[in-house]
């Protein structure tokens, strides 16, 4: 009786070991299949590099309704006229690494039957998912605004379209405008992005020659990131154009209205020539429908892997996920790719896993040859993802200094594009 | 073989390679070192390059992270390319970085916690590696 225990017992962990380690092949399945839901720098990073590591080992499914990806980083650059919109729109090239890409929105999760519903109704069959739909707007958040009165007062914090009727609306300003800027509360897709959009507006206004234009900041945050750069920067580049208030100084944001382009404050009432609202933001809504996420709106993970911490089989990573110190930014989002498609690999094809290592790097531009940056390097620590180095440019810094940074923001810029979409 | 000759051309480079922006476009690998380098690499020409021998796979994903920004190609577009190069180049640069006698922030915010196997993983992998042409 014992005996016969024992050898069944022996048996079976023989297999479990053998399990882990080649869990597809030993159990003789056709190749073992990854969807990935989100073509952004989260999503189209881990289809890629689980495609091209895996050697074809492993069926790779991008479905993102885009052809071609208009990124949300540089996206201020556009508006401040350092470069093109062309240039800051790609096409994907992976199928070249055998990633099959579906042209079409993912419409729901289905866990138990691990099943993806597409737009048209199809479904597609998964082992593992990576759910990266990067976040929503939340267009109640803002009083008297709406998705609709975003065509009057443009938040361009998802690109496309949006940034480009802001862009349409900044050219058209006359010397003497006024644009309010409502500044999101945290957390939010890219801290410093806000500062960084006053930045590249400014820049135009003043190239225009404005001299009486301003903009004005209503924040619900007390202090932001790189806050002092901002501050510096905007009182050496355009004294007296950038007025920032914080909720002391307007005392809250009480509603806005498209109709009369008035943005009322608790002390006063400011009529805007344009208005940029940027809400409060969440993880997308597939994410929230599948229970993902938890009562921040955004989705828990397991800091070792991006593994939702939810369901075993699904991984969400970018600005949907809950990445501790990791900020949500386009860089910490290719970053954790890398972690995912390794962790997927392992679990799918039993290939080598290594400890998760994640880094970040968010530059700004305050103007020409003027770009700072902040950084930092993290690491799963007591479940969440830790800051173990960080770093921020310094006030008072010497132009050469800004200058390579400005270099390189061009350069990672180019680095970052050719290792998500090419 | 290859180390001495590197080390000699990386006495030669221009001091201002160290602060100012490394313009390259059609240069030789070697130049690229010697231009990221700066003549702190001097050093490493005194140094017993020692037998490198890092984990080629441990590499290709510790490389993931490089390749954010230093694309895999080996083209310049405002940041140093780092795929071709001699393993011990590679090794001291990225240890300095790590032991903050090299300036840039992001890089030695990447180097911090690399260990000397992982530093000598990302030497193997990329000194393994040609820059493209095309």
């Amino acid at each position: 009786m014992i005996a016969v225990t024992r050898r069944v017992f022996s048996v079976a962990s023989l297999a479990g070991v053998a399990a882990v380690a080649f869990p597809a092949v030993l159990r003789g399945q056709a190749k073992p299949r990854l969807v990935v839901i989100g073509g952004g720098p989260a999503g189209a990073t881990v289809a890629k590099y689980v495609a091209k590591d895996s050697n074809g080992a492993i069926d790779v499914t991008l479905v993102e309704p885009l052809a071609k990806f208009v990124t949300c980083f540089h996206s201020n650059l556009y508006l401040g006229d350092f470069r093109s919109w062309d240039s800051i729109a790609h096409d994907y090239k992976l199928d070249a690494y055998g990633v099959k890409h579906v042209r079409q929105a993912a419409s729901a999760i289905d866990r138990d039957k691990k099943q993806v519903r597409l737009a048209d109704g199809s479904t597609l069959d998964y082992d593992r998912l990576v759910v990266a739909p990067g976040i929503d707007l939340a267009f109640d958040s803002v009083p008297g605004w709406s998705e609709e009165a975003a065509e009057v007062m443009p938040h361009a914090w998802k690109p496309g379209p949006q940034t480009q009727l802001l862009k349409t609306r900044l050219d058209a300003l006359q010397d003497g405008a006024t644009i309010v800027m409502v500044a999101p509360p945290n957390p939010y897709r890219c801290p410093p992005g806000p500062y960084e959009r006053v930045s590249c507006m400014a820049a135009v206004l003043k190239k225009k020659g404005h001299s009486k234009s301003r903009i004005v900041v209503v924040d619900p945050k007390d202090r932001f990131s790189k806050m002092a750069l901002f501050q510096e920067g905007w009182q050496a580049h355009y004294p007296g154009m950038v007025e920032w208030m914080d909720p002391k100084m307007h005392g809250g944001l009480k509603s806005v209205d498209p109709k009369t382009g008035t943005v009322v404050t608790d002390l006063e009432t400011i009529k805007a020539d344009l208005v940029n609202v940027i809400p409060k933001q969440m993880a997308g809504k597939i994410a929230r429908d599948a229970g993902l996420a938890n009562g921040t709106g955004y989705c828990p993970i397991d800091p070792a892997t991006m593994k939702s911490a939810q369901d075993p089989n699904i991984f969400v990573l970018g600005d949907a996920a809950i990445a501790g110190a990791m900020p949500k930014s386009a860089f910490s989002a290719n970053s954790q790719a890398k972690v995912v498609a390794l962790a997927v690999r392992g679990e799918l094809t039993g290939s080598r896993v290594f400890p998760a290592r994640y880094a970040n790097t968010c530059w700004s531009v305050i103007a020409a040859d003027d770009t700072v940056k902040i950084g930092g390097r993290y690491e799963p620590k007591d479940g969440a993802i830790a800051e173990v180095e960080g770093f921020v440019s310094k006030t008072g810094e010497d132009k050469d200094v800004r200058r390579q940074t400005s270099e390189e923001n061009m350069g990672w810029y180019k680095g970052i594009v050719a290792d998500i979409f090419a | 073989m290859t180390r001495l000759a590197v080390s000699a051309r990386v006495v030669t480079a221009p001091v201002a390679a160290a602060s100012g922006p490394v313009v390259l476009a059609a240069v030789t690998a070697v130049a690229v070192i010697a231009a990221a380098a700066s003549p702190v690499a001097v050093v490493a020409a005194d140094r017993a390059a020692g037998a490198v021998k890092g984990d080629r796979e441990l590499g290709q994903y510790l490389s993931s992270e490089c390749v954010t920004c230093h694309q895999i190609s080996g083209r310049y577009d405002g940041i140093p390319p780092i795929v071709g190069w001699p393993e011990e180049s590679f090794v001291e640069i990225l240890s300095e970085y790590r032991d903050k006698k090299r300036e840039n922030q992001v890089m030695r915010s990447i180097a911090v916690k690399f260990s000397d196997e992982e530093i000598a993983a990302l030497a193997a992998y990329f000194g393994s590696l040609k820059p493209r042409t095309d």
